[in-house]
């Protein structure tokens, strides 16, 4: 059914009123977190769009905390996976173990039956073991034995990578990246956001801890009205020219980009982008998307979606490079 | 009746005797001559020798039948082989005459012979071998007479050769040719007609375009026909076409915001930021979000639109000068 001119005002008056609450988790958020604003906004996106984020930052930038405080917000179960070597399914899923008083074996939930995961070093772990996790996130579902259990919702899996240590790691492969909405790159906070924060741990008295300022069905009832966000069709034929941009580039007078990509963004790229614009918009209190919505999350959703040749490894050019290419080729609406 | 045996061998003998050089003829069969042109030369002066071998016709179809011509060696006693000319065929009626000739000469004064000629003749279908021998040639061969009782003369000096045009025939050539050369391409360049003065166009500024597609888009009565959404997007592609153009600002690939902010280091484009922001604001909103604004606010996007491009209209030429405060990297 075709949104008319009215549906539309009366939706955006109603994301207007509903979204609020985005502004007072970031506030509640705010308290803890010092700086890494850009960091909980994707979180966010995230959990509002369905999606899941993959975090690259060095070790002590917030990013458990991060999570852990946006659980408590939220008043949702949190748990975190620290991703090791050893670790197996079982581990992360859970298993069926023997109860010898009842004489029966009965399902021990792993630790990923929460709402929060919070996956440290991901890359630590086996495939065995990441692509356990992974298909619990892309099918919200895990199956122990011979039992489906339906994973809580919301559902949100925030893992992690640090980009400096390489030995000993598994990295995951394309597919596995690919299931991840946003993959977010995080930096240091600045010389006074850092002063702050020593601040903050000297003094912990000063520190408040986190209230829960909506429950998880709010979260829910946010997403169905994130799904309603109009989207127009001048919107999507300029989600469609970025993610084709990545695959033939040749097509946007980009010639010079054709040698640098190995392979473009899926159709994968192409949904999660769309929803990640639509929760973009909700969260800036809007009922429709608008082209900067899809220009501010292109890098999250897009950069690990292009894959680099290694021409362009060698010659140091990065997915962002691409991207930032496209997004100034590609005319917008 | 022995003396009858020894008789009769002695009889058959001379048969045998008498025969023989007539079966020697017919298997030679081949009249081979060597003839010289003259039988006295001057010392140093060349002699022609011709050889000669005369075959019949039914010889020389037999494929089996061949004649070899003798090869001088470049010196023969007392003569010296100057040049040899190649084996020549001449058909006279059923004779086929082969000749073959050499120059000769001689720097001995006296009288030589030249020898005779081995002609080598093979016939018969085993190839038999003859040889065919032609007779010697004796030639004279004089010096030259000296006065001993006149006094000696010197040596004479290098006699000049006659002038003639032939010897220079090439330059001629070349000379006529660069003559006629220089004179066509003088011809070609009088007489050519002369290209008609190119008509330049007036290049039509940016401006001019942007308010041209301003008037047709009023013209068409886009949104008095429910266009609406066509409408903005026109309105502000024009805007940004007319942007890109003037101010070098990549505005077709810029979002409301970014263009907002890009405009800033154009001095006279940024003091029409609060008018452009209202106007790419109700555009965004009829685009992406199908709000219908009133037909006053699409009156007043359009003069709006009009009095940006009257602000920032060039004052000479078709592209603004690059300056510092009107200049802007391409984003």
């Amino acid at each position: 059914m075709e949104n008319t001119s009215s549906d539309i005002r009366q939706l955006n008056e109603k994301i207007h009123q509903a979204s609020a609450f985005v502004d007072l988790l970031t506030m509640e958020l705010g308290k803890v977190i010092v700086g890494q604003r850009y960091m909980v906004e994707r979180l966010l996106i995230g959990l509002l769009a369905q999606g899941h984020v993959l975090l690259e930052g060095v070790p002590g930038l917030a990013k458990t905390l991060s999570i852990k405080s946006l659980s408590s917000a939220i008043n949702a179960k949190f748990s975190r996976i620290q991703f090791t070597p050893d670790l197996l399914p079982a581990d992360v899923i859970g298993t069926m173990i023997y109860n010898q008083q009842k004489n029966e074996f009965v399902v021990r939930r792993g630790p990923i039956f929460a709402n929060f995961i919070l996956a440290d070093e991901i890359n630590r772990a086996p495939a065995k073991v990441q692509s356990a996790l992974l298909e619990a996130m892309q099918e919200r579902q895990i199956t122990i034995g011979d039992t489906t259990f339906k994973l809580d919702e919301p559902f949100l899996v925030l893992a992690t990578q640090n980009p400096i240590e390489q030995e000993g790691t598994y990295t995951l492969p394309e597919a596995q990246v690919d299931r991840f909405m946003l993959k977010v790159v995080i930096g240091y906070p600045t010389k006074e956001e850092e002063k702050q924060i020593i601040r903050q741990n000297l003094n912990p008295e000063l520190s408040t801890p986190i209230r829960s300022i909506i429950q998880p069905s709010d979260i829910l009832e946010a997403r169905k009205l994130v799904r309603e966000v109009y989207m127009d069709e001048k919107i999507e034929k300029y989600i469609l020219d970025i993610v084709f941009a990545t695959r033939n580039p040749e097509d946007y007078k980009l010639n010079k980009l054709k040698p640098l990509i190995a392979y473009g963004g899926s159709p994968r790229a192409s949904i999660n982008l769309a929803w990640a614009a639509k929760a973009y918009a909700f969260m800036k209190r809007r009922g429709y998307v608008i082209p900067e919505d899809v220009r501010n999350i292109c890098f999250d959703v897009m950069r690990h979606r292009v894959g680099l040749t290694y021409e362009a490894e060698a010659e140091n050019v990065t997915s962002e490079n691409i991207l930032s290419e496209i997004l100034n080729a590609v005319e917008v609406p | 009746m022995y003396k009858q045996q020894v008789i009769r061998r002695i009889f058959l003998c001379c048969i045998l005797g008498l025969l023989f050089p007539f079966s020697l003829l017919a298997q030679q069969a081949v009249d081979v001559t060597a003839k010289a042109d003259t039988n006295s030369i001057r010392i140093g002066e060349q002699i022609k020798l011709q050889l000669t071998a005369k075959l019949t016709a039914q010889q020389f179809k037999d494929a089996n039948f061949k004649v070899l011509f003798p090869v001088l060696p470049d010196s023969l006693d007392h003569f010296e082989v100057v040049t040899r000319s190649n084996l020549d065929t001449l058909v006279n009626q059923d004779q086929h005459i082969l000749h073959q000739t050499y120059t000769l000469t001689s720097f001995d004064s006296g009288h030589w012979e030249i020898p005779p000629m081995h002609f080598e003749v093979f016939s018969g279908a085993n190839a038999t071998a003859d040889s065919a021998v032609t007779l010697p040639i004796g030639i004279d061969v004089n010096t030259v007479a000296v006065d001993t009782t006149k006094a000696f003369k010197p040596i004479k000096s290098i006699k000049g050769v006659a002038w003639s045009i032939w010897d220079y025939w090439l330059y001629i050539v070349i000379g006529a040719a660069a003559v006629l050369i220089i004179g066509g391409l003088i011809w070609y360049f009088r007489t050519r007609k002369k290209p008609e003065p190119v008509v330049k166009t007036p290049v039509v500024s940016p401006y001019e375009i942007a308010v041209r597609e301003l008037r047709t888009l009023k013209e068409e009565k886009v949104w008095q026909q429910g266009d609406i959404k066509q409408y903005y997007t026109r309105l502000t592609d024009i805007l940004r076409t007319y942007f890109e153009h003037q101010f070098n600002i990549a505005a077709l690939e810029q979002t409301s915001e970014e263009l907002l902010q890009n405009i800033k280091p154009v001095t006279k484009l940024n003091q029409q930021r609060d008018k452009l922001r209202s106007l790419l604001a109700i555009a965004d909103l009829a685009k992406f979000a199908k709000l219908q604004p009133t037909a006053d606010e699409h009156t007043e996007c359009m003069q709006k639109a009009e009095e940006i491009l009257e602000w920032t209209k060039p004052k000479t030429g078709p592209a603004e000068e690059t300056g510092a405060d009107t200049t802007l990297e391409k984003a």
